[in-house]
């Protein structure tokens, strides 16, 4: 249970962290999410104004 | 989600699906004309203690009091305090108008015991089917539930809940309504968690949040399908809202805050990726569906959630009470909002609760406008479920993603079987309960409501012309105002024969759901008592885990809010929970 975890093992990890490059393939990834999502939205946006428009107040 | 049962049969995701699913379905026998949850406790406002508890069904209930009208088999009752009660007898021709009418009924103390020994059984067998310590559970689980009923029965006292203050002859109150108990417990557990340790140690094997708000997530299907067959427009809406809550949580949050995550507080993607899921996502399944996905260390994602964890009661303490002091006139933007704001299933389902108690409070107090309790946690809830059911898919694609393009560790393969094992199954219960409740009520009360709404106008017209009646002298005006209101009670009498067979079916889904409801709320009580007392603030301060505050505080202030403020306007700004009443 995450309750069960003790702040000092988790500061512990955390300074054992070690560096790790950022990958090409990160930011498409990241930039490929945030476009879809907002393509996404305003579709679904649209469909909700056009097809439900008795919906919105 | 937390995966407690170590030695159990069952984990909390299952004992919670099998508890409502059971619940629900023994509900049902309301349809055969059993009540069978009529008797669990029901908590009023009050200032007069004996008036505070009672069972939740009238079937369950003492009347007494003089009989004012027979009709059929029904008796009106007209009570010692003036209100008027319908009874149904077997054979009406033993009383009389006039007679004084008596039926013993369950007490509401017993009505309590009785909640707390069958809760005590239940939770026991679940607690056994986790592999936990039955005998600890029940001991800790005594405390849990009185010191949380303590809080409610506080909660509904009325210098605290009262909306209306003039009702109980007193002359100002907080005006929280009775789920303002809800912010009594989570007080108490987190005065005990922070400053009892030792108590909150002894209290730990009952403190399970998480399989508590599930089971009351479970148990919320069936009335909120009740809720949906009357709204239907309002509720499809939400559900809507629902798949833009996914996009919202999944490709916007997550990446946004992975991309600062890593180029700007250098974390590593095994800490990065966890990290995002947690404070995007759901605190605990989310950080441990992905950190199972990119097969990070399972200390990584325990870590992250036990930390959000406790964020996430830090916005449960805020958010209600700001949104109820800036949205109070956009309720269900408010509702929304909670569902894609605050993280873990438990902090945003209790904060929906709270909004819902909070904004109905204000509304009322200022407008005296009346909204149907639930609508705005339905909305948070619904959001938040949306939110979950897609965490398995995440999980499914994130693994592929990271196993083909970004690096692939020995032993990591991708299965359709993950998506299954990873979908949180109290949800099924949930949905159960919505579809059947909604299919079997839907052909049903919207034309028991309208035609309820007609009767009611109908009856204004009657009380219009015999003040009209009462006034005029003209014996022609006279005979023509008579023969008018016998005509309109012709009309409602020929009106509610033709919707009779549809409101036994609504009244007998209001049975069903309105015991389940009781359970829900009782479950939703000691969520809120046990998030208090497992929630250890002394990790927020704790030095060296300043950088994981930093992300989750730039994180949420940044853009969370704003984004889900902003998706919760667009689609719900200017519309409204249903009104009492109308």
């Amino acid at each position: 249970m995450a309750e069960e975890i003790k702040t000092e093992q988790i500061v512990e990890e955390l300074e054992k962290m070690q560096y790790d490059p950022w990958l090409p393939f990160e930011s498409k990834l990241v930039w490929g999410c945030l476009g879809l999502g907002i393509i996404l939205l305003i579709i679904l946006i649209w469909i909700s104004y056009t097809f439900f428009p008795s919906s919105h107040g | 989600m937390a995966e407690t049962g170590k030695k159990g049969v069952l984990n909390e995701d299952w004992l919670a699906f099998w508890l409502a699913i059971i619940l629900f379905l023994v509900s049902l026998l309301a349809y055969k004309g059993i009540d069978v949850f009529g008797w669990i406790v029901k908590t009023n406002e009050w200032i007069k203690l004996e008036k505070a508890i009672e069972p939740v069904s009238k079937a369950y209930k003492g009347v007494s009091g003089e009989i004012t009208k027979i009709e059929g088999n029904k008796l009106t009752i007209k009570t010692k305090d003036g209100k008027e009660q319908t009874v149904t007898v077997d054979d009406p021709t033993k009383y009389q108008v006039g007679q004084t009418y008596e039926k013993k009924g369950l007490s509401g103390f017993a009505s309590l015991v009785l909640t707390y020994i069958f809760l005590t059984v239940i939770l026991a067998i679940g607690a056994y089917l986790l592999g936990l310590n039955v005998g600890r559970f029940v001991v800790g689980f005594f405390f849990v539930f009185w010191l949380s009923y303590l809080c409610w029965l506080i909660g509904h006292y009325a210098y605290f809940a009262a909306t209306d203050p003039k009702k109980y002859n007193i002359s100002w109150s907080l005006k929280l309504t009775g789920e303002g108990g809800f912010i009594f417990a989570l007080a108490l557990g987190l005065i005990i968690g922070n400053f009892f340790r030792p108590f909150a140690q002894f209290l730990s094997e009952a403190c399970r949040p998480e399989f508590y708000v599930k089971t009351a997530i479970g148990l919320m299907g069936g009335i909120l399908g009740l809720k949906s067959a009357e709204a239907f427009g309002l509720a499809s809406t939400i559900l809507f809202t629902g798949l833009c809550a996914m996009i919202v949580a999944y490709l916007i949050y997550w990446a946004s805050i992975y991309y600062m995550a890593r180029r700007y507080f250098k974390f590593s993607k095994e800490w990065a990726a966890p990290l995002a899921a947690g404070i995007s996502i759901c605190g605990v399944s989310a950080a441990i569906a992905m950190g199972g996905a990119i097969k990070a260390r399972p200390v990584v994602p325990i870590m992250v959630a036990s930390l959000v964890v406790i964020f996430a009661v830090v916005e449960l303490i805020i958010l209600p009470f700001l949104a109820q002091i800036f949205l109070w006139k956009e309720p269900m933007v408010a509702g929304a909002w909670m569902g894609l704001t605050v993280k873990t299933d438990g902090a945003a389902f209790a904060a929906g609760a709270i909004t819902d108690a909070l904004i109905r409070a204000k509304t009322e107090a200022v407008t005296g406008i009346k909204y149907e309790e639930g609508w705005i946690l339905m909305a948070a809830t619904t959001v938040k479920l949306f939110i979950d059911i897609f965490i398995s898919i995440w999980a499914f694609l994130m693994a592929y993603i990271w196993c083909t393009y970004i690096e692939c560790k020995p032993g990591e393969k991708t299965s359709a079987q993950e998506i299954w094992k990873r979908l949180p199954k109290f949800v099924l219960a949930y949905f159960i309960g919505f579809v059947v409740t909604l299919l079997i009520s839907a052909p049903h009360a919207p034309k028991v409501k309208a035609t309820e709404e007609q009767i009611k106008l109908m009856e204004k017209d009657i009380k219009k012309i015999e003040a009209q009646l009462a006034t005029t002298q003209d014996p022609n005006l006279q005979a023509q105002l008579k023969g008018k209101i016998e005509e309109i009670k012709a009309q409602i009498k020929a009106k509610k024969e033709e919707i009779k067979d549809s409101k036994k079916i609504v009244e007998q889904t209001q049975t069903a759901a309105a015991g389940t409801n009781a359970l829900r709320l009782i479950f939703f009580l000691i969520t809120f008592f046990t998030i208090g007392v497992i929630s250890d603030f002394r990790k927020l301060w704790a030095e060296g885990i300043g950088k994981l505050a930093v992300v989750y505080l730039v994180g949420l202030f940044g853009f969370i809010i704003w984004i889900g403020l902003l998706i919760s306007w667009i689609f719900f700004h200017g519309v409204k929970p249903p009104v009492v009443g109308q």
